[in-house]
């Protein structure tokens, strides 16, 4: 039996000259989780793009059931019962559940817009594929694990076959994801297809049958999922062996940064954050744990002053960082590494070199007589692409137009080119592949090596147990635990104590707190 | 005092704020569909003023229905040339729309004084053609109440019971219909409808296309009824308010039609309150609409910024 769907030695080079796919083969069998993995930037979204249409591949044919297809639009490749769902959602917020869902294929009445047939559609459809969503409130007060099968529902309702899944699981936290797979079951349960893209392996594991590997635009193999490892499936990505582990930090210096009592508020002056303590030695990385929203961030923006304080003090190496404004801070040694690369860590329009030096206007390397030094940026910048091995066409690129973990690269770089004092660092990794993960986290370590005390928040623990040499776990806005990290700490542990399930006492913090 | 009130509570002048609000509706409800369809057109000013006088101009030789169609295609194609050099060639939509505006203004000038063999400023030696108005003279009948109702009814345009209507199509046509919604989608959030097959730049430029169709029938309405004949200049800042209006009624056509109606009462004010108060300076008094449309829009954005922060409090 031919199967249901094949990419054929597809070939696809950007106008820019990048070569995107290069002789890429997939096959996808009828009734399968199909993932696909690979490093970005290695063609996985260029493939997807290709098989739903948006992109025209160069060279190479598709196959749907054996015979020759070719989608020159999306909507032919819905025709076709191919659906995909996007990373960022294309649901207008506004609309309800079932108004999005029907959006372009209305059940009609007449030039009516059938809107009580479409109600019941849609509940049908989300009942069936049991994908449990109330058609009648705005999409945009969902949480985004809702939002995400208002997508599917989208596909389903245009009878799609093969449903494509463009990392669903980067935007979602642990729960929603289970959710995820058990809908996903569901749908293969029900005789539809599914292609996973995704580069978190654990769960690429967890949820397929079979997994495609690509790397540089072209797929390194296709392997079934009960007879591969993480660490195997790692090598085949990256193509040599990675060691995910770091090196612990010898040993901690003087205090660095100290947090007295503090307290931070919202706008509104709903209590975010009380009572925080905090102690960081230089030479150490202290992990910040915590569900998303629980103070770790708030409390990283007001050391960095971008959150006004509402009590309490921060100290580093003796000095009230108070009163001072971001720029006098970063001028004492602060360096941070924001949690969006996007909106705060870059200005996405100016150009690498110019991201590169923009902390350092007030330096006279780079500004002299409130004159840009051009030629002296440009010199820094190639070195700083060189040292970070930022993948880049040159310093006069505009960072928009780099990889995510690219970009990351360009704020590492940027933070971390004069060894900081204290180093903030928020989800260092988000939505990075694993070799630049890696080389970031050694930026992290060397950082430290060289003498910082680095805080580091993270949604992603394995990172924070990774890298850190203790921790804290934030529950609400307050400190309810703290460890000394080592083997036997385990996420699971951890985990007990950011849903808030247990508390440790005031003895056993202090002892983890010395 | 007592003389204005007597004005404004009089049969005559609710008469004449329908009259002044007609062509504002119209060019609200333009207004109305292009900036719900995602794209501000701000060409209503010289769209109206175009298809004025191309109506003024068309009914000297033909019917006045023939007249204002063609002040309707007038429209129509102006904001067809906006979607062409706005979605086709990427031009800034602001830009566009002023670049009709200022064709406007001097190409009616222009057009006029070849029309009327050297006029600059008047039409009022072509022999223009008026709107029909809607006689309900049987309304009489009726007992006691008929004879006012006969004089609050009766003598509108023919135009502005449209108008009335097309708030109703309009409405049903963006609520009830599966392209209103399309249209909507299309305004809010592009990648939706885009990734659903929908075709998002012919969805605006059948919007731009209708935002002028109705931007024409209102330019229509003012130089063959409000006024019989063209003058230059003549639409007096009427689409820049229509944009104000589109604001202020919530980008909804119940509040479009509302908002229409309170500009259309001040602008009735700055028609009746000369005779009365013959020691304002006349001047003065046609800044009224203005005030208040900057008023109103101040008003607005301050109300629906409370509103967004209540939402927010709640919320937390």
């Amino acid at each position: 039996m031919a199967p249901l769907l094949e990419a054929i030695s597809i070939g696809k080079t950007y106008p820019g000259g990048t070569v995107a796919n290069d002789g890429v083969n997939l096959t996808i069998a009828a009734g399968e989780v199909h993932a696909v993995v690979g490093e970005n930037g290695a063609g996985k979204s260029t493939l997807m793009k290709i098989l739903f249409g948006i992109e025209q591949p160069d060279r190479g044919e598709l196959r749907l059931d054996g015979k020759p297809v070719s989608f020159p639009t999306p909507r032919d490749a819905i025709d076709n019962g191919i659906g995909m769902v996007f990373q960022h959602f294309s649901l207008v917020p506004s609309f309800s559940v079932y108004e999005n869902v029907v959006l372009g294929s209305e059940p009609r009445n007449g030039i009516k817009f059938d809107r009580q047939k479409a109600i019941e559609e849609v509940r049908a459809l989300s009942e069936k594929f049991r994908l449990a969503v109330d058609p009648l409130p705005p999409v945009g007060q969902l949480p985004v694990g809702q939002q995400q099968r208002v997508e599917i529902l989208k596909a389903l309702y245009r009878n799609a076959r093969i449903l494509i899944l463009d990392e669903p699981t980067a935007v979602l936290a642990p729960q929603e994801v289970e959710e995820l797979f058990v809908a996903v079951r569901a749908l293969v349960a029900q005789g539809r297809t599914v292609i996973f893209i995704a580069h978190k392996l654990p769960e690429v594991l967890a949820i397929s049958d079979r997994i495609t590997v690509m790397r540089a635009g072209k797929t390194v193999g296709s392997v079934n999922a009960k007879e591969v490892t993480e660490q195997s499936l790692a090598t085949m990505m990256v193509g040599r062996e990675i060691a995910l582990r770091v090196d612990r930090a010898k040993g901690r210096g003087d205090l660095a940064c100290e947090v007295k009592a503090l307290k931070l508020t919202a706008e509104s002056g709903a209590p975010i954050a009380e009572d925080l303590n905090l102690k960081v030695h230089q030479g150490e990385i202290l992990g910040l744990v915590g569900v998303e929203g629980n103070g770790q961030a708030e409390l990283l923006e007001a050391i960095a002053g971008l959150r006004a304080i509402a009590d309490g003090v921060v100290y580093l190496n003796g000095d009230k960082l108070n009163p001072l404004s971001t720029l006098e801070r970063r001028e004492r040694g602060l360096a941070s590494i924001p949690e969006d690369r996007i909106a705060r860590g870059l200005a996405t329009g100016a150009t690498i070199a110019e991201n590169l030096v923009a902390t350092r206007l007030a330096d006279k390397r780079y500004v002299r007589n409130g004159l840009l030094d051009l030629k002296a940026i440009k010199a820094q910048a190639l070195k700083l692409i060189e040292r970070y091995s930022i993948r880049a066409g040159g310093p006069g690129y505009p960072v928009g137009t780099l990889s995510g973990g690219n970009m990351q690269k360009v704020v590492v770089a940027r933070e971390l080119s004069e060894q900081p004092k204290l180093l903030l660092v928020n989800q260092p990794t988000r939505g990075v592949d694993l070799g630049a993960t890696q080389f970031i986290w050694k930026s992290l370590t060397e950082a430290r090596d060289g003498g910082a005390a680095v805080l580091l928040s993270s949604a992603d623990l394995s990172e924070l147990l990774a890298l850190s040499d203790r921790l804290v776990v934030f529950y609400r806005g307050k400190i309810v635990a703290a460890f000394v990290n080592s083997d036997d700490l385990t996420a699971e542990t951890l985990g007990t104590y950011m849903l808030g399930l247990s508390r440790q006492d005031p003895e056993t913090m202090r002892a983890a707190f010395q | 005092m007592i003389e204005l009130l007597m004005t404004v509570f009089s049969a005559t002048f609710f008469v004449t704020v329908i009259r002044t609000t007609t062509p504002l509706l119209f060019a609200t409800l333009g207004g109305l569909i292009s900036d719900l369809s995602g794209a501000l057109n701000v060409a209503l000013e010289g769209m109206m003023l175009i298809s004025a006088l191309t109506a003024v101009i068309v009914s000297v030789y033909a019917p006045w229905y023939v007249a204002v169609l063609s002040g309707i295609c007038a429209g129509a194609m102006l904001g067809a040339i906006m979607a062409f050099f706005h979605l086709r060639m990427k031009a800034d939509i602001i830009l566009v729309g002023f670049a009709v505006n200022i064709l406007a203004t001097g190409g009616t000038v222009f057009a006029l004084s070849q029309a009327t063999g050297g006029d600059k400023g008047t039409s009022i030696n072509l022999q223009s053609k008026a709107v029909p108005a809607v006689n309900l003279s049987f309304l009489d009948a009726i007992p006691l109440i008929g004879p006012t109702l006969r004089s609050l009814l009766s003598g509108h345009s023919i135009l502005s019971w449209l108008a009335l209507f097309m708030v109703f199509a309009v409405w049903y046509f963006l609520y009830r219909t599966p392209y209103g919604l399309w249209l909507r989608g299309v305004g809010e959030y592009p990648a939706a409808p885009e990734a659903a097959g929908i075709n998002v730049t012919k969805v605006r430029a059948w919007s731009l296309v209708a935002s002028g169709a109705f931007a024409g029938i209102g330019g229509a309405q003012l130089a063959m009824f409000n006024y019989i004949g063209f003058t230059r200049d003549m639409t007096a800042g009427r689409g820049f308010i229509a944009l104000g209006a589109v604001l202020l009624g919530a980008r909804h056509p119940v509040g479009a039609m509302l908002a229409a109606l309170l500009f259309g009462i001040f602008e009735a004010l700055a028609v009746v309150m000369p005779n009365l108060f013959n020691w304002i300076p006349g001047e003065m008094i046609q800044t009224i609409p203005f005030v208040v449309t900057v008023l109103a829009l101040i008003l607005f954005s301050y109300r629906a910024q409370r509103a967004r922060q209540m939402r927010t409090l709640t919320k937390i």
